[in-house]
């Protein structure tokens, strides 16, 4: 009987009152665990029948060849290995840290010494708007937010250029521009195939394969290269004694070995190897194909009794690529309630309809001992007439991982077993399926806010296991929320025009007020010898007009389409490259089609640098012919506002989105349409792709910076400068300067 | 003589896995295995699976906490002193259904100890036969004596080749014996004075007799371990007779072991490959 992980969270809650209980039946809190005492069968008679056997085992005599089998066995063994190992680390620990000490200190790296603080804990709330933050306390409703305001630091943190996460959070942790770690979205193209790739880590599988009969077996390491380059700034604290704790910071795939724990965040695969990819399993026929991240599983209905799958990754072992392996399961609904009972595996449960799973581990066998290991929650929509049942991405399971997602190893199964599984994938929170109304605004919350307080539990454990050092954590709450429900912050968006205004949840303003009640707990953590900053990578603007640039290159006469074709399809099927002279992909890129560079460029590269002008020209202040209002407010030269030896890979025009507007669905996946500017009507509804200087991030600190202008790319020499260390000439970013440490 | 010989080989082939079943070592395995199996079973319905399970886990987790933060004393400490009272937690859980095993399987040992725990004596090798009186007064006997109290009749095929020799700091008066024949056979104890006669089975030969090492009077639970026969009369001066079987010894690749040992061996194992198959936590 394998065990489960924690009670079905509820989601029959409204979005105005958003509210999880605390104790769902989840894994023991932080503070101490509380078992659940699930009484077995024998509860009531089993008290007299227990108080009885007890009294006979006390009064059987000694010589009673008393066996108890192999349960006692392993109950003794186990209790005993457990201490005697706990004794042995804990001896080998302090036995041997008097001369680590003395190592340390021979090696000059005296970790403390010019330290202004004994701890820094620095939490990132991803995509805080300063102004939405502003206008919450002015109403009185953040008060710890308010607090740290009041007696230290409260101000806009400039992003960077593009404002996306990874950029930004890459900028954050290595203190230099995007020329000099290399990352600029979250796809780059390839210039070959004119196709995407992750910007962010490379995965490739071993290069040689064994046929032996039906398998062919992989000889060789599976290759994780991290494409993201720059040293991060707790590598530097490391190597001067100082112990990091780094928490789903983005960009953190593969782990990095330094000296301190971290547990990767954004840009961590699903156990298919894409950044999630649903599935609903449903029993209704349709040829649809969603447009992002997900797949559509039938379920077969014989007799009352369900069957379906869970899409994993492709066998690593079958001859033919891209074979795909599978966990089956059965629902079988409970006749006269509306429930089903699940089995997937040797896992059973019951959901009700519209509840959640908790975790569930689905393996995915390949044979000869090759299995995948993953987790994910079931959510049942409907059971009827028609049963469909919303399937997370398959994460990668944190207790068994096959890709490292943390450093050490150790770390995030660690983890696991302290808090139970919990979501690895890089963007946990399952926007895809809310756009594509796979999922309501509810049951999108219930899974955000579930990954929330897990987040919480991880930077709670942290914190107290980190008295000194770097404890750092960033949650994606706050963007992924934004991003969805931005649309009930204003009167007219697009995307919430079914909805009156009146009745628009105060779903953002619920968000900020939960960060804020984090925000309180930790300081009641800290003391004056901690500094606490609060940041975030970039702010949050409404997304209610998309533009398809490529639509407006292909007007102007920049990009051409083969012969007859007056749309293409997706990632630039039929573009005639032949006749193409610049392109985008991505959410802010501007490519040029150069000659030498890309595989089909015809541009010269000597006209390249005419052509950016005069592309930069006739971008800066387009207008929305619809809205009058300007659709993009600057376009940047890439070679003007990045520097350094990865400038190359970037895209040649950043192009800045006005507010309100951003690049459409279409145009971000290289698609060409016939319009240039059209309403957004997705639920992804705020955006923050947009022109940098529109969406600064917050920066609250505990203790007064006197700088004027800080930015994200700052903050790690900040930090080094404030545990007393050199700083790194390679730096763009400069040290904030302390008014006064505050007592 | 090739057919006589043809006949043994097929006679040998044919009790060769008859002569398993009555090897020592193969019961204990089969034994094993099946209680392995059961205790397993029984573990698993009547335990807090799902908090076991979580006891483990945190176990585990501040295990690995040591390590991971193994340069913060402190951390250190305070971790292991949740190890400690993780471990308390785990016991306590596993307490009660271990309760429920504890008591069966106990029996169930008993009861095969009978069988496995001594060997049978050996025929025309010497044993001791022991009576404990409950007062000294009554062990009185030297041999020929016309006073003696305490009696033995001996069957045919048992014969005394010592005096009986009086212990009387321990109240006891010891017979040296030694058996002929093999079989069952019964010692006839006698008290002088009242006639009162009592009988003490003997197991003389070898195999997988079961063997009761000592008849006692009262003593309900020492009775319930040790003896495999009725109980001596309540009023009778004689507390318990006694027959000094050697303790039986399974060879296990040339080391010879107890059966109780090889049996906590075997099914710890077997318990262990069983708790896999299925899943249970313990």
């Amino acid at each position: 009987m394998k065990r489960s992980w924690g009670a079905d969270t509820p989601v029959r809650v409204r979005a105005s009152t958003i509210k999880l209980r605390h104790a769902r039946g989840r894994r023991p809190n932080f503070g101490g665990p509380l078992l659940h005492r699930v009484r077995t069968h024998f509860a009531g008679e089993g008290a007299r029948v227990t108080r009885a056997l007890l009294i006979a085992v006390i009064f059987l005599p000694a010589l009673a060849h008393a066996y108890a089998g192999p349960g006692a066995g392993f109950a003794v063994l186990s209790s005993f290995w457990a201490i005697f190992v706990a004794f042995l680390y804990s001896f080998y620990a302090l036995m041997t840290w008097p001369f680590r000490q003395l190592f340390r200190f021979i090696r000059r790296r005296n970790a403390y010494g010019k330290a202004t603080f004994e701890r820094a804990v620095i939490l990132g709330f991803d995509g805080m708007d300063p102004e939405l933050a502003d206008r919450f306390m002015k109403e009185g409703r953040l008060p710890n937010l308010s607090k740290l305001r009041d007696k230290g630091t409260f101000t806009k943190l400039r992003t960077t250029f593009p404002a996306i996460s990874p950029v930004a959070w890459s900028t954050f942790m290595t203190g230099v521009n995007p020329g000099k770690h290399n990352i600029y979205d979250f796809l780059a193209r390839d210039a070959n195939s004119y196709l995407p790739y992750l910007s962010s880590a490379e995965i490739k599988g071993p290069k040689r394969h064994i046929k032996i009969g039906k398998y062919s077996i992989p000889f060789g390491k599976t290759e994780i290269k991290a494409m993201r380059k720059g040293t991060p700034f707790w590598h530097w604290l490391g190597n001067a004694g100082i112990f990091s704790s780094v928490i789903r910071v983005p960009v953190t795939f593969p782990p990095e070995k330094f000296q301190g724990v971290l547990l990767s965040g954004m840009c961590v695969p699903d156990l298919k190897g894409s950044q999630g990819t649903f599935c609903l399993c449903t029993t209704r026929a349709s040829d649809d194909k969603f447009r992002e991240g997900g797949v559509r599983v039938p379920i077969e209905r014989v007799n009352g009794l369900c069957r379906s799958y869970i899409p994993g990754p492709d066998s690593p072992l079958a001859e033919k690529a891209g074979t795909e392996l599978r966990v089956a399961f059965e629902i079988k609904p409970e006749p006269g309630s509306k429930s089903a009972r699940f089995v997937v595996g040797s896992e059973k449960f019951i959901l009700k309809v519209g509840e959640y799973s908790e975790w569930i581990p689905a393996e995915f066998k390949a044979g000869l001992g090759f299995t995948a290991h993953g987790i994910c929650r079931f959510y049942l929509k409907e059971l009827s007439p028609e049963v469909e049942v919303y399937v997370t991405p398959v994460n990668i399971d944190p207790g068994h991982p096959d890709l490292p997602i943390s450093h050490p190893v150790t770390y995030s199964i660690y983890l696991a077993k302290l808090f139970g599984p919990y979501a690895t994938l890089g963007l946990a929170e399952d926007t895809w399926a809310l756009n594509e109304h796979v999922l309501d605004d509810d049951a999108f919350l219930a899974q955000a806010y579930g990954n929330h307080e897990d987040r919480e539990r991880m930077l709670f454990d942290a914190l107290d296991k980190t008295k000194q050092g770097l404890c750092t954590c960033v949650f994606d709450t706050t963007d992924r929320v934004q991003h969805m429900f931005w649309r009930y912050l204003e009167e007219d968006h697009p995307a919430a025009r079914d909805v009156p205004h009146s009745q628009h949840p105060p779903v953002i303003q619920d968000l900020y007020e939960r960060m804020d009640r984090l925000i309180g707990r930790v300081m009641e953590k800290i003391d004056d010898d901690t500094l606490l900053m609060v940041i975030s990578d970039h702010g949050f603007k409404s997304f209610a007009r998309c533009m398809n640039l490529n639509a407006w290159l292909h007007q102007n006469g920049y990009l051409a389409l083969k012969e007859g074709k007056s749309e293409s399809g997706d990632w630039f099927d039929d573009v005639d490259w032949s006749r193409t002279r610049a392109y985008t992909m991505g959410l802010n890129g501007l490519y040029l089609n150069i000659k030498g560079r890309e595989k089909q460029g015809i541009v010269d590269p000597s006209e390249a640098g005419a052509l950016k002008d005069e592309l930069q020209e006739k971008l800066n202040g387009l207008v929305d012919p619809s809205s009058g209002k300007i659709g993009i407010t600057g376009v940047f030269i890439a070679g003007n506002v990045y520097r350094g030896p990865y400038t190359e890979n970037s895209p040649d025009l950043i192009v800045g989105y006005g507010a309100g507007y951003r690049a459409s669905w279409d145009s971000v996946m290289g698609k060409v349409t016939g319009k240039v500017f059209e309403d957004n009507m997705k639920a992804w509804s705020g955006d923050h792709c947009i022109d940098p200087r529109l969406v600064p991030g917050v920066l609250f600190s505990s203790h007064k910076f006197i700088d004027e202008k800080p930015a994200i790319v700052d903050v790690a020499p900040t930090i080094l400068k404030l545990f007393g260390l050199a700083l790194p000439a390679h730096f763009d970013g400069k040290p904030w300067n302390l008014a006064a440490k505050a007592h | 003589m090739v057919d006589r010989a043809a006949a043994m080989i097929s006679a040998f082939n044919f009790a060769s896995p008859m002569i398993l079943l009555t090897s020592p070592l193969a019961i204990v395995i089969a034994l094993s295995v099946v209680v392995g199996l059961l205790m397993v079973v029984l573990f698993g319905y009547t335990s807090d699976q799902r908090a076991i399970g979580i006891a483990k886990d945190q176990l585990k987790a501040h295990l690995l906490a040591v390590r991971l933060y193994r340069d913060q004393i402190p951390v250190v400490m305070g971790s292991y002193g949740k190890i400690l009272r993780g471990t308390a937690r785990y016991l306590k859980l596993t307490f009660k259904p271990l309760l429920y095993v504890i008591i069966p399987i106990t029996l169930l040992v008993v009861q095969i100890d009978r069988y496995l725990g001594s060997a049978p004596i050996a025929p025309n090798a010497s044993f001791l036969l022991t009576v404990h009186l409950a007062h000294p007064a009554n062990a009185r006997t030297t041999a020929g004596d016309a006073d003696s109290q305490v009696t033995i009749e001996l069957p045919q095929e048992i014969t005394m080749s010592a005096p009986p020799v009086h212990v009387a700091v321990e109240n006891e008066i010891v017979w040296r014996l030694v058996g002929s024949k093999e079989g069952k056979y019964e010692v006839e104890v006698k008290m002088v004075a009242d006639g009162e006669s009592l009988e003490k089975t003997v197991s003389i030969g070898s195999g997988l007799p079961r063997i009761s090492t000592v008849r006692l009077r009262d003593h309900f639970w020492e009775r319930l371990f040790a003896s495999a026969e009725p109980s001596l009369p309540e009023n009778s001066p004689i507390e318990s007779i006694s027959i000094n079987y050697p303790d039986r010894s399974i060879d296990v690749a040339g080391y010879g072991m107890n059966w109780i040992w090889l049996f906590f061996i075997l099914s710890m194992v077997a318990g262990f490959i069983f708790k896999e198959l299925l899943g249970i936590q313990i």
